[in-house]
């Protein structure tokens, strides 16, 4: 069967019935924190909250059988969550562990402009086996994350990404929500060919680049890097060919991603949401990714409380929320229709593990008291020898 | 004298029919590979005459399919055809590369039609067999009308990778024999050669690593030959030992400079005192030995200029008459885009005792030749064995 054909059939089947029961066991519940990014503890040092992030190269595994090497802060993917008051003063220490070159700019937050990372413009790249110590106030309330900004269309879908929450004393929704619990979801999407080719290319240039400058020799045209645009455009009169020009490279795709994942993982191992009835639960939406989407929760709507971390005058009910690449939105679920409902991109080609449905971005709302019978199985289900409600790898 | 057949290629038909399904959802990895080598050799012969010919030899097309398998192995199929040496009795095109490769981390098997290991090293010169009679191992079996009997054959080979820079190699081959024998010539696949190679290589990839060695080999080929008066294996074979390496002068990534150098001895027969044909030349005791230095100037991290000194004397000892060759060449080559280069090449060959019978006192060929390579490679699915992020920061299958 063609992917094409294959699409058509996959589609037309429900992605509720995919869906276990064995969510609600004692084991799955207990694994779900495992799946949210933790948020690191921070040392002081006087007023000062000091966290340390690193970079390294790893192998994730996005679901089982299937890995990729990734960029990852503090091996992780994505980096541990960097909780703290608003006010508070942050200090983070970053080390380079690779042989590529990294910053960490600090998306939606009010930094000083020394501080923002990306490179050549508010610092030199933190180049391999370096540290660089950003410093800031945490600034403004809500949701925001933290990402890489060097080569920034490979290292962010390759994993350099993680979520900045900055609290309240005071917090806005609170007063309109009653809620305990709350879950951190980041949204990214990655072509894997893309980020294995070009992941390779970059640490073959870096050798050689770094082969030169051990040995003082900057070259401004094979590094492509000029002081000035004047620079550059005298360089390309006098005969340079930048690297984009079509006798250095052939016009080629942009990435086109074909893995699709939810706090670093696809389904069926993407996190899930727990509620109990009559519970208020935030959830913090992240894209990280360079795809828009549509997340819908079937059975319910919900609340958009903030945008881009900002509290929204009036709260918006709705039941499909657009997230588009760099957004952060925080919506708050009410606990009204017991069982276990999904929550997935309704741009289904995202529902997808290299475009085989179901996959992907797709999780689901798990009532954790929803009563035992019903969560009884179907009888087909029995007949088929199955203890529960089957994980779906895939559709055939 | 021992043979084996080849029988894949049927078992893999058989597969194929038996099963009647070809699963179409994989689709695999495409790859292509072309060489056009065009140039015009200009032949200064021993009476100061010359003549001009244009030449295309060498120019090659290939085609490749790769997938994973179920497990951890990979599986590449590889079909590719060169236009063969002039005057050669190959015919117009020449399928030089038909082979089944299956790999796995530390393990490659690979059958068909494909290069032999009669050398080591890939020297920097125009063609493959532009110093045949000192790079490669000769090929017994041949008449000698053409250079591809000497590169190319059916191969069974297996190799064993120890670490990521380790090596042994096992391989057997059926070499072309010239003239046929009726009956049995082009449908005879028994393997007629065997042999070795132990190898230390720095991995491509990791070229701005490596300090100063490249690789480091020692390998045999043993021909498996109907030696007139002799019955025993050991005897009827005519044996050859190869050692090579590659040093980096100067492992500069602007101005890179390296050291090839690659020794062949052939045991020979020691009946063979003269040379009269070129079924002498590769049954007669000899040893050689071939060098180049090369300098890489590399503008825009990509090649720019390379130029090679090259040279190589080879002599046979057990000749009733001191029979020596020395080969000197320079060549420049320079880049004018993508892939596509200019280069002149100049090569100088000098003949004593025997060999004049063959080839003459001495000739100089001038050659001016365009190249243009492609290698390409579309559907892309995983990494390669020696890519930096497999090497070195663990392998995914």
């Amino acid at each position: 069967m063609d992917r094409r054909n294959f699409m058509k059939t996959g589609a037309v089947v429900s992605v509720a019935s995919l869906l276990p029961a064995s969510f609600l066991s004692p084991e799955a519940i207990a694994a779900v924190s495992d799946r949210f990014p933790k948020p690191m503890t921070p040392i002081l040092d006087g007023d000062v909250k000091e966290f340390h992030l690193s970079v390294d190269i790893i192998q994730q595994e996005v679901v089982p059988g299937f890995k990729f090497h990734t960029l990852a802060f503090n091996n992780q993917i994505p980096g541990p969550e960097i909780r703290v008051k608003r006010g508070d003063k942050i200090r983070v220490i970053f080390k380079n562990k690779t042989e590529l070159n990294h910053t960490i700019h600090w998306h939606g937050m009010y930094v000083p402009w020394r501080m923002d990372g990306v490179p050549y413009v508010t610092q030199m790249p933190v180049m391999p086996g370096k540290e660089f110590v950003y410093e800031f106030i945490a600034e403004p309330y809500g949701t925001h994350f933290y990402h890489c900004h060097w080569g920034t269309l490979l290292h962010m879908q390759a994993g350099m990404y993680g979520s900045l929450i900055v609290e309240d004393h005071d917090d806005p929704i609170k007063k309109q929500f009653e809620y305990e619990r709350e879950y951190t979801l980041i949204y990214s999407a990655h072509d894997v060919n893309f980020i294995r080719q070009e992941l390779n290319a970059m640490l073959d240039r870096m050798k050689e680049r770094m082969y030169l400058m051990k040995h003082g020799r900057f070259d401004k045209e094979r590094f492509a890097t000029f002081d000035t645009k004047d620079e550059l455009i005298e360089a390309v009169k006098k005969g340079y060919q930048p690297p984009y020009v079509t006798n250095r490279r052939s016009p080629s795709e942009l990435p086109q991603p074909n893995w699709f994942t939810v706090n670093g993982k696809s389904y069926p191992v993407t996190p899930n949401l727990l509620i109990k009835q009559n519970e208020n639960i935030r959830v913090r939406l992240i894209n990280a990714g360079t795809e828009e989407h549509y997340l819908h929760l079937h059975g319910h709507d919900f609340w958009l409380v903030c945008d881009d971390g900002v509290p929204v005058p009036q709260p918006w009910q709705m039941n499909t929320v657009r997230l588009s690449p760099g957004k952060t939105i925080d919506i708050m679920i009410e606990g009204k229709n017991r069982g276990i409902w999904t929550f997935h991109d309704h741009d289904t080609r995202r529902v997808t593990n290299n475009g085989l449905y179901p996959g992907g971005n797709l999780l689901a709302l798990v009532y954790e008291d929803t009563p035992a019978d019903e969560m009884e199985l179907p009888p087909m289900t029995k007949k088929m020898g199955l203890t529960a409600l089957p994980v779906v790898a895939l559709d055939e | 004298m021992f043979r084996y057949s080849f029988i894949i290629s049927s078992v893999i038909a058989f597969i194929v029919t038996a099963t009647g399904q070809i699963a179409a959802e994989v689709t695999p990895e495409f790859q292509l590979g072309a060489r056009g080598v065009m140039s015009l050799n200009t032949d200064i012969n021993n009476d100061q005459s010359t003549n001009t010919v244009s030449d295309f030899s060498d120019t090659d097309l290939m085609f490749g399919f790769r997938q994973k398998m179920y497990n951890k192995l990979r599986g590449q199929l590889v079909i590719g055809f060169q236009f063969p040496d002039a005057e050669s009795d190959l015919g117009q095109v020449f399928f030089h590369q038909t082979f089944i490769k299956l790999e796995s981390r530390s393990n490659i098997l690979k059958i068909g039609r494909s290069r032999v290991k009669t050398t080591l090293l890939d020297f920097p010169m125009l063609r493959d067999d532009d110093a045949l009679l000192l790079t490669t191992v000769l090929n017994p079996f041949s008449d000698g009308e053409n250079s591809e009997d000497h590169q190319y054959g059916n191969v069974l080979e297996y190799a064993h990778l120890f670490g990521q820079r380790y090596q042994l190699r096992f391989h057997a081959e059926h070499f072309r024999k010239v003239p046929e024998v009726p009956g049995t010539a082009e449908t005879d696949f028994g393997l007629n050669a065997v042999g070795f190679i132990m190898q230390y290589r720095v991995p491509e990839s990791q070229r701005w690593n490596r300090t100063t060695i490249q690789s480091v080999s020692i390998g045999t080929n043993n021909f498996l030959t109907d030696r007139p008066g002799f019955s025993s294996e050991y005897d009827q074979a005519l044996k050859n030992i190869l050692f090579g390496f590659v040093i980096n002068l100067k492992p500069d990534p602007v101005h890179f400079w390296d050291l090839r150098s690659q020794t062949i001895y052939n045991s020979g027969f020691e009946e063979v005192q003269s040379i009269e044909n070129f079924g002498d030349l590769a049954r007669a005791e000899a040893i050689g030995n071939y060098t180049s230095i090369r300098y890489l100037y590399r503008k825009l991290e990509r090649p720019t200029l390379q130029v090679a000194l090259l040279g190589g004397y080879k002599k046979y000892p057990n000749a009733n008459q001191p029979t020596e060759l020395l080969q000197v060449a320079s060549n420049l080559f320079y880049r004018i885009g993508e892939n596509f280069d200019v280069g002149l090449q100049v090569q100088y060959r000098e003949f004593s005792g025997d060999l004049r019978k063959i080839y003459g006192d001495n000739e100089t060929r001038i050659q001016l030749s365009f190249i243009y390579s492609v290698d390409q490679s579309w559907n892309y699915q995983f990494d390669d064995r020696e890519s930096l992020l497999n090497l070195e920061h663990g392998y995914i299958p």
